[in-house]
């Protein structure tokens, strides 16, 4: 299915580990105690300026998981509505929805920051952080929309006839019949993509938002530490997407239990 | 609408796929209980015809009118005529994301506002004139071609349709899961069910039908009871045919 090879292309995300695949649970296993064991012992063995690190950089984990949360939800929403009208029959809505792709597609997303950011600027004043996730959302709801359009794609149009000739209309077929099961095939590449905007909030640290990179790179510049800061700024970041990458597989299979006689 | 009225009327219908002509000037009438077995080659334009009395296929010149209603009739709600025209596909096409249950209840509890203990009550008496009670907690791909095809029936039933329309519902089926779907379509007819039947299976068109239909290229070639289109064909493509698949 090449529609499907390419979604999953989309997303640079982490691999998601697939529960069955021996040989990735084992990397997951060994990148976890590494990540977790470095966490550990770099700031006992060397507390300055390991700890310090540690101490100063929390407030921008918050900060980068209020982006990516914001940011994902946003994106989802556009990527479902983006999805239906690559979908739709007419003509205009599906030409708005493929111009909106091709853009977003062809424009770096560290260019879209900055474009969406000043563009913004001129028209109305949001906090830095809103700016960053209308700008990111923007970004990745191209991507969503991609995806949702694979995932309803591959979806047997007999459920939608049968669904119709029961007299559902369009609407309540998409909400109760097609969707769900388009969920299953979404969800992957969602994760990955997920993944992937999580770790592309770090360009928004360009933006005077103080999420992780940009907390690392304030107690960089006033201690001169850059490369503990940074050992474990990458450190974090590995952290928190490989809990996520763990989490998104073990939703995967439980969504698939229909499937399984 | 009269009683005497069909309850089916397809008048003078063509169906066009750019210029490839799949329905050439159909007419057919069907009252209510009565039951249409539609014959014919493959690619005649037997499951257009069909599909096009719940307008899952748009027609391109013609009308249908189903129990007094005109599908193409600018106040008429597409989706509320088709709660009455039950639909069974070759390929079962149930909800694979809903049990055996929930694919039953889904549609009374939505579309007719069903309360949810009632719907249940409805599909497990569905499901025991099926034949498949036991399985109701199960999801489709548990279930063989057989079974999900008689859910399929249940499925369709549920809605209280007036109209069964089947489209090869035996035809992805391995022989010997033919004859229970065949029984519980047998019985819907006793009971006085309307269905108008595409099927390869000259057994049940003998025994079930009032009419039967032979389409060829688009058009109606023969129509006519089951004793005289079997026992004195009139057409010879009608006669070809029946000489190749008895
Ligand atoms: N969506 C479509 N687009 C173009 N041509 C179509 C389409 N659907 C059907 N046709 C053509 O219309 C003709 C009639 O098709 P139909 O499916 O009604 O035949 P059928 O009698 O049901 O055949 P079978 O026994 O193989 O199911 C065929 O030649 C088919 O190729
Ligand atoms: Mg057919």
């Amino acid at each position: 299915m090449s529609d499907q090879e390419k979604i999953i292309e989309i997303g640079d995300g982490a691999a998601i580990p697939d529960p069955k695949d021996k040989g990735l649970i084992s990397a997951w296993w060994i990148a976890l105690i590494g990540t977790v064991s470095l966490l550990i012992i770099l700031p006992l063995v060397k507390p300055d300026p390991y700890a310090r690190v540690l101490s100063f950089v929390p407030d921008g984990i918050l900060v980068t998981f209020k982006v990516t949360i914001a940011s994902i939800s946003l994106a989802l929403v556009i990527g479902l509505l983006t999805g239906l009208g690559r979908l739709s029959k007419n003509r205009f809505i599906n030409l708005i929805a493929s111009l909106y792709v091709e853009v977003v597609r062809g424009v770096p997303l560290l260019v879209q920051l900055f474009y969406i950011y000043f563009a913004l600027g001129r028209i109305v004043r949001v906090p830095d952080i809103v700016a960053a996730v209308i700008a990111m959302s923007f970004c990745y709801g191209a991507y969503m929309g991609e995806v949702f359009r694979a995932g309803i794609k591959s979806i047997d149009y007999g459920q939608t006839e049968a669904s119709l000739s029961l007299g559902f209309n369009r609407r309540q077929t998409m909400a109760y019949v097609v969707l769900p099961q388009a969920w299953r095939t979404i969800l992957p590449p969602v994760g990955n993509e997920f993944i992937a905007l999580l770790k592309d909030t770090s360009l928004v640290s360009i933006l005077a938002v103080a999420d992780i990179l940009r907390r690392g790179r304030e107690y960089a510049s006033e201690s001169f530490n850059y490369f503990e800061t940074y050992t474990m700024i990458a450190l974090i970041y590995l952290l928190i997407t490989l809990i996520l990458s763990k989490l998104i597989s073990n939703m995967e299979h439980r969504l698939s239990h229909y499937e399984r006689r | 609408m009269n009683a005497a009225d069909p309850i089916i009327q397809i008048s003078h219908i063509n169906k066009y796929f750019g210029s490839f002509k799949a329905l050439d000037d159909v007419s057919l009438d069907v009252t209510l209980g009565e039951k249409v077995v539609v014959l014919g080659p493959s690619g005649s334009g037997k499951s257009t015809l069909l599909r096009a009395i719940n307008r899952l296929e748009t027609i391109s010149s013609g009308s249908i009118i189903v129990d007094g209603h005109d599908l193409y009739g600018p106040d008429e709600d597409i989706n509320r005529i088709r709660m009455e025209l039950g639909m069974v596909f070759q390929s079962f096409n149930l909800f694979k994301h809903k049990t055996v249950l929930e694919n039953l209840t889904l549609a009374p509890i939505k579309l007719k506002k069903m309360e949810k203990g009632r719907a249940e009550e409805m599909a497990y008496a569905l499901l025991e004139k099926v034949g498949i009670r036991d399985r109701a907690d199960h999801y489709p791909v548990q279930l063989s071609g057989g079974q999900q095809q008689r859910v399929a029936i249940a499925r369709a039933l549920a809605m209280e349709p007036k109209i069964m329309l089947f489209d090869e519902p035996t035809s992805a089926l391995d022989p010997e899961m033919i004859g229970e779907v065949l029984e519980v379509m047998i019985t819907l007819a006793h009971e006085g069910m309307t269905m108008v039947v595409v099927t390869h299976e000259m057994g049940f068109a003998r025994e079930v039908a009032d009419q039967v239909v032979f389409m060829d290229d688009g058009a109606i070639v023969e129509q006519a009871s089951p004793d005289s289109f079997f026992d004195h064909p009139v057409h010879a493509r009608t006669r070809l045919f029946l000489d190749q698949i008895l």
